[in-house]
């Protein structure tokens, strides 16, 4: 069932090209993975580094325990989000 | 039907239409605020740390205040918000938006507040490069970053659908509201990517942003600091955060509702319910309140004596006796019986629990440190204009990033309000049927299943 906020052809909507839209759509997607991806090479540094410098390294793994798949489920969801609803414009 | 549905929600896009001279009012009066904290940093940055009332022993002042203030009125939101759509509390519809707004606006102006307080702020890549898991202040930046992450996309959600409804009704800024939409056509697909999204979101979000203000309290109990180190300040601290948050919630909402004539969606009967839970969270604060300072008081520990009695009777006292009128007399005074006025009554309550909440704050962080345990001798702190025109900039730059924010998007959910009216109703008479007795089942009840 549609919703009151019906679609319309892209170009007349915007003016731009609907290649130029998709395009900044996955490119935000790109920046959520850059992003979250980002934070979890630095916990990661942080691991490396505790362990080459054995400077309890069971602090920082323990942490990451946690946190690294707290951002990695975010980053599921973003996906998610972006993938179902720019994969389905309305065809379906 | 969808026609009837766009005049009658007329009122939450004509902000976002229409801009008036009170726009431009607002805007040219917190920048002017926002140019005072910006020559104050000018000079801090330019001339060091030595400009503000920092110094030794007393080296949190303000701008550690600030940040646990701001951070913990982000709980307004996000948390607020998801507990409120877990439970299907229907009031929610018209308040979730604002909620979510706060927590990411706040978030960075609270994360922002330590950049201020270093004095240094390219020595942030220190903590990147050579950062140690043992320092609750890299907790501190690592939940943070998972609670700002988590709340920009809690917010970005269920916004997609309004979004859509802007590209399809507005005549401006086509291109940004047909890329934020992601393609929102309302099909039942979709519909159902959103409502699972929005789910997920809600669960996680709440364990997250609990674990933020824990780790934020962590900062302080971890030392052996008098009157830090206590095993409630985690729970201490996250009631003080989901109180001020709610407490922040309801100005803005009041703001905006006058702001912009939102009477017909923000009701007495919205502030009546909110101010019921600040009333209980005003109790809950007392309570923690009492069992810290008591065992303290107890505990008779010469050092934590020394600071209890600073707060009690000493230089600190018009901040304490401050902290407990605003936080507890005045609220209570006000919510106990919401009769009449109830508005008026609430309001009060709310702006009396912000000016508390921030003077808490400020009364765990600095008498602490001006009666160190180790031998440095007392220190009093006296903010200088640079810490005052620092907090003016941070408030003023958080109400500029809200008024901002209700020019480009609707700050009452459009979608949701529909939906409650079309499916929601319908939802609430069906599921009171389920929990009454007596009534008949509805058709699509879940089976009854034995023991």
């Amino acid at each position: 069932m549609p919703s009151p906020s019906g679609g319309g052809d892209m170009r007349r909507v915007t003016g731009a090209p609907d290649r130029t839209v998709r395009a900044l759509q996955w490119a935000m997607a790109g920046l959520a993975v850059l992003f979250i991806g980002g934070i979890v090479v630095w916990i990661i540094h942080l691991i490396r580094t505790a362990w080459q410098l054995q400077d309890v390294p069971s602090a920082s793994i323990g942490i990451s325990l946690v946190a690294i798949p707290v951002f990695l489920t975010l980053l599921g969801v973003i996906l998610y989000v972006f993938w179902g609803l720019l994969g389905d414009r309305g065809e379906r | 039907m969808a026609d009837r549905a766009d005049t009658r929600d007329a009122a939450l896009l004509a902000p976002i239409e229409l801009t008036g001279r009170g726009f431009y009012l607002t805007v040219g009066l917190l920048s002017l605020l926002i140019l005072w904290g910006a020559i104050a940093y000018w000079t801090q940055f330019d001339e060091g740390l030595g400009v503000t009332g920092l110094h030794q022993p007393v080296s949190w002042g303000f701008y550690v205040t600030n940040f646990v203030f701001f951070i913990g009125i982000s709980h307004a939101g996000t948390l607020i918000s998801a507990i409120l759509r877990l439970s299907k509390a229907e009031w929610r519809r018209p308040i979730t938006r604002m909620a979510e707004v706060i927590t990411v606006m706040v978030l960075f102006i609270g994360a922002g507040q330590i950049l201020v307080d270093l004095g240094r702020p390219d020595r942030m890549m220190n903590i990147i490069r050579y950062g140690r898991y043992q320092s609750p202040l890299l907790w501190d930046a690592t939940s943070i970053s998972a609670y700002l992450t988590a709340s920009i996309v809690y917010l970005y959600i269920p916004m997609i659908p309004d979004i859509a409804i802007l590209r399809d009704r507005l005549g401006k800024r086509k291109l940004l509201y047909t890329v934020l939409a992601l393609g929102w056509q309302g099909t039942e697909h979709q519909q159902k990517v959103l409502n699972r999204a929005i789910a997920i979101m809600a669960v996680l979000v709440i364990p997250i942003a609990v674990s933020v203000h824990s780790v934020v309290s962590f900062v302080f109990s971890m030392t052996l600091q008098p009157m830090w180190r206590s095993t409630i300040f985690g729970p201490y601290f996250v009631v003080g955060a989901i109180f001020s948050g709610i407490a922040a919630l309801i100005v803005a909402m009041l703001v905006f509702r006058k702001a912009y004539g939102l009477h017909g969606y923000l009701k007495p009967i919205h502030f009546r319910y909110l101010g019921q839970l600040l009333l209980v969270m005003s109790l809950l604060w007392f309570y923690f309140t009492f069992a810290e300072y008591l065992t303290a008081y107890y505990g008779n520990e010469p050092e934590e004596m020394h600071v209890f009695w600073a707060k009690f009777s000493g230089p600190f006292w018009p901040f304490f006796w401050g902290m407990a009128l605003t936080n507890f007399v005045i609220p209570v005074l006000c919510l106990v019986r919401l009769g009449r006025r109830t508005i008026g009554k609430v309001l009060i309550a709310s702006l009396s629990v912000t000016v508390g909440m921030w003077l808490e704050r400020f009364i765990i962080v600095v008498p602490t440190l001006s009666n160190p345990r180790l031998p440095f001798g007392e220190g009093i702190y006296f903010p200088t204009w640079v810490e005052w025109g620092e907090l003016a900039g941070s408030f003023a730059l958080f109400a500029l990033f809200f008024v901002l924010f209700t020019k480009l998007f609707p700050v009452i959910s459009i979608w949701e309000i529909r939906e409650g009216r079309e499916v929601g109703l319908k939802e609430v008479e069906e599921r009171l049927l389920t929990y009454l007795p007596d009534t008949a089942e509805p058709r699509h009840a879940e089976p009854e299943r034995g023991w």
